[in-house]
């Protein structure tokens, strides 16, 4: 409905999912680093060794630096990236869950000025009230953690919203607890990581040693716990969810889970036993090689709302298919085959609003930018590109294609197609012409 | 489609959980402050960038403690940006989604932008002489970029009726998003220009913050207190100026100069600006007028903030747009665990800022006295009991929902 954004070689979704994956770096090292800290910051002080201390002030000003620089800005990156890609679900988010964010931006509140207070207050402040601060910011930050899950676990499995409409109700979904459970034991993974990174410089052998043991620990407990927690989730899943999981999860997604987690830890155990043999710059390979399974289990917890951006209520291009009669809501569908999408849609050149024999084709690219373009490339190039897609269909006419446009919604993950049916035809006549 | 149609339509169905005015409040208030930061990150980058080509003792220090500041500044400008950028997708849904898709090129690209410009301020604040001046220059160019597509996107935003044509190109869509449609020279420097009055007094503070310690440099404090003082005078004068430039281009439709809040602004201002110029002209101890300045500021842009919404709401008026039109569907829940975590996060808040705040002003260790002792304990068991709450609440609800 809003105007479209066509990124070359990409789509609008394609930029958000770069941003938000890379967002779960800085974002997870936030909400779990202080934990370790606080840890090795009372065995300092217990076994008063300054030189420990001074490793917790450098990965403190890493987290400071990492998570509220490239964190802070990519979380809004989120934001603008959602509303270029998606922005009639992300308003729909916020017209639910506006007080759910508000109540997570309290807590970041506290997670900003606690760790500015946090680093800048090293041997300022008495230590007592220097680890109180830092409890502060580690349960502040997990506490925006705990919101956030709410609101994400909603837009993929609403549960009970989609009768009531109630906040709480899709807040409390069935999936919220595994995946917090999930968050929050593999944040300790990713906590560790970036410290053995962090102790891998430091100069001091003992402490090098003493830290990436203890790390390593962190990270194997971290791993099997979360692993167990996956588990949990896929099992909390609705059984259509988990059939739309299974069938669209790649070879490569799933190896790109499993094989890093593997990986890890082995690195972990080995690290263990052999603290001082990691340099940093493996340190920072294996960081990466975390990612890699974080990236491949966002990517495949998409999947699975899939022909939705909010299952049961709208499709992945925007359009309400479903009713909410809880808060007054119809579906658009109905109207939109009568009128027509194109007359239905306000950001439609003029020319374009009736489809006629002059502009068949320039009407059918209109209909594939409202209705495609979400999650199809226009040009060959880039994400599930549609003249390959079409091309490989084997159609050659425009009749026999809008035939199949018309079964689209017969595809577990396909929304259905919306519109006249001279729109259909325009559609079909377009993608036959571009077909490769 | 005409264009109050268009804003129908656009209007998310799914209504407000609470009444709208109350969200236009929070977005005034916390925009206000947003700005306040805002105005400080360039300010105090302005400074970082000159005190480190000018050189010597005094503008090293100072430029040193301005990219520090600076840091501290633009993470305060993040964090509270999040809260009128969540608000205004709230009740302004419609415009704030068609105005930044339109531009999306450039509202992506303001999240890079602003990364570079915020990780350059780091290699600034460690780095000393050329290379100091050379990234906060950087950082102030880009956050003055980062600025402009903001000022791009709000103006945009006000102008519905043009939206279709600037999406059509030639009788199709213009789908690629690189083009920034509308600009206003006067509004843009109206956000610009006090950065400069903001950190003027900001300096004003620093000299008395500062003061209080035993380690003081009490000629270097006088001389940063007297450079805030002109400052905040001058550029509040110029402020004035670029206000009046900003009102002669609104369209006349809009008659805002004779606006409630417009002439409050107005008087406020002058008055402002009466008690800077009279605080700038003092010989010495300028920073005995640094909170009075720093009250009347705040005073100044929040009203300036509530002025500026009442003339978007007269913008968008002429449109048949009213945010009290949002379908109300009703949320009492969510409504009080926001305000439920509100209240004591602000505790904890207060606890935090107080203990940076009084550790700063003693030259050695710092060490919590029995108030602050309990106050810290108590926010601890604060967010305790924020969460036992919330999972209590969160199991009863699972419970209930299980099987249904």
């Amino acid at each position: 409905m809003y105007p479209v954004w066509e990124v070359p070689g990409l789509t609008a979704g394609g930029v958000l999912a770069l941003i938000a994956t890379f967002h779960i770096l800085p974002s997870h090292l936030s909400v779990s680093a202080m934990w370790l800290n606080l840890y090795l910051e009372s065995k300092a002080y217990r076994e008063n060794r300054p030189e420990l201390l001074a490793f917790v002030r450098k990965y403190s000003r890493m987290l400071l630096i990492f998570a509220y620089v490239f964190g802070s800005i990519t979380g809004v990156g989120i934001w603008f990236s959602a509303s270029a890609a998606a922005p009639r679900a992300l308003s729909g988010l916020i017209h639910n869950y506006v007080w759910g964010w508000a109540t997570e931006w309290c807590f970041f509140l506290i997670e900003v000025a606690g760790i500015f207070t946090y680093y800048y207050t090293f041997d300022k402040v008495d230590r007592k009230t220097h680890l109180r601060i830092g409890w502060i910011f580690a349960l502040g930050s997990w506490t925006t953690m705990v919101v956030i899950v709410g609101i994400l676990t909603f837009m993929l499995t609403p549960g009970r919203w989609l009768v009531t409409g109630g906040f709480f109700d899709g807040f409390f979904n069935q999936t919220y607890w595994p995946q917090l459970f999930l968050r929050t034991t593999g944040m300790f993974a990713i906590a560790a990581s970036y410290a053995v990174a962090v102790a891998s410089r430091s100069e001091d052998e003992r402490t090098r040693a003493d830290v990436i043991r203890i790390a390593s620990l962190w990270g194997l407990a971290g791993l099997a716990l979360g692993t167990a927690c996956f588990f949990w989730y896929r099992a909390s899943l609705p059984e259509a969810a988990r059939a739309t999981f299974d069938v669209l999860l790649t070879p490569g997604l799933t190896r790109g889970m499993w094989v890093p987690i593997v990986l890890m830890a082995a690195y972990f155990a080995f690290l263990r036993l052999r603290p001082l043999t990691v340099g940093f710059t493996p340190a920072l390979f294996a960081i990466a090689v975390l990612f890699v399974s974080i990236f491949s289990f966002e990517r495949a917890r998409e999947l699975i709302r899939k022909p939705y951006l909010m299952p049961g209520f709208m499709y992945s291009n925007q359009i309400i298919g479903g009713e909410l009669p809880a808060k007054g809501v119809a579906a658009e569908t109905a109207a939109m085959n009568e009128k027509g999408i194109l007359r239905f849609a306000p950001f439609v050149p003029d020319g374009l609003r009736v489809v006629t024999d002059a502009n068949r084709l320039e009407a059918g690219r209109m209909v594939a930018l409202i209705e495609c373009s979400a999650c199809h490339t226009l040009s060959p190039q880039g994400l599930r590109p549609l003249p390959q897609r079409v091309g490989s269909l084997g159609f050659t006419d425009a009749d026999s294609l809008a035939g199949f446009i018309d079964g689209l919604g017969s595809y577990p993950y396909m929304p259905p197609f919306v519109g006249t049916e001279m729109e259909k035809k325009a559609l079909a006549a377009y993608l036959i012409s571009i077909a490769k | 489609m005409d264009t109050p149609a268009m804003l129908q339509l656009l209007r998310d169905p799914m209504g407000v959980p609470f009444y709208p005015a109350v969200f236009q409040i929070l977005m005034v208030l916390t925009f206000a402050l947003h700005l306040l930061f805002v105005n400080l990150s360039l300010g105090t980058t302005c400074l970082a960038v000159i005190g480190r080509l000018k050189g010597g003792d005094r503008w090293g220090r100072l430029a040193g403690g301005m990219a520090q500041a600076a840091t501290a500044s633009v993470s305060g400008a993040i964090l509270l940006g999040v809260a009128p950028l969540l608000f205004v997708q709230v009740i302004y849904d419609p415009f704030w989604y068609a105005s930044s898709n339109l531009s999306a090129g450039w509202a992506i690209g303001f999240i890079f932008i602003l990364m570079a410009g915020y990780g350059s301020l780091y290699l600034a604040r460690d780095r000393k002489g050329d290379a100091g001046s050379v990234f906060a220059g950087f950082s102030f160019a880009m956050f003055l970029s980062a600025g402009f597509i903001m000022h791009v996107l709000g103006f945009q935003l006000v102008q519905p009726e043009k939206w279709l044509g600037w999406y059509t190109s030639h009788g199709a869509a213009s789908t690629a998003g690189t083009v920034l449609h509308d600009f206003s020279l006067p509004r843009f420097l109206h956000f610009v220009v006090p950065a400069f009055a903001v950190t003027g007094v900001f300096l004003m503070l620093y000299s008395w913050y500062f003061r209080a310690r035993s380690d003081a440099d009490a000629a270097q404090l006088e001389w940063a207190g007297r450079l805030g003082a002109k400052m905040a005078f001058h550029a509040t004068t110029i402020e004035a100026v670029t206000g009046f430039l900003w009102l002669m281009v609104l369209p006349r439709d809009l008659s805002f100069h004779s606006h409630p809040l417009f002439v409050l602004g107005l008087i406020l201002g002058l008055g402002l600006l009466g008690y800077l110029y009279h605080a700038q002209k003092q010989a010495k101890d300028h920073h005995r007028f640094a909170w009075p300045a720093a009250a009347g500021m705040l005073v100044v842009i929040l009203e300036m903030a509530a002025a500026r919404e009442a003339l978007r709401v007269r913008y968008l008026a002429r449109f048949g747009y009213a945010i009290s039109d949002h379908r109300l569907n009703l949320d009492w829940g969510s409504t009080a665990l926001f305000f439920g975590s509100f209240v004591p996060c602000l505790v904890v808040l207060a606890y935090i800022l107080a203990v940076a705040f009084q550790s700063g002003r003693v030259a050695g260790l710092w060490e919590a006295g029995p108030r602050m002792k309990a106050w810290g304990k108590a926010s601890i068991a604060l967010l305790v009991a924020w969460l036992v709450i919330v999972a209590g609440l969160g199991l009863a609800i699972t419970l209930r929902n299980r099987g249904l």
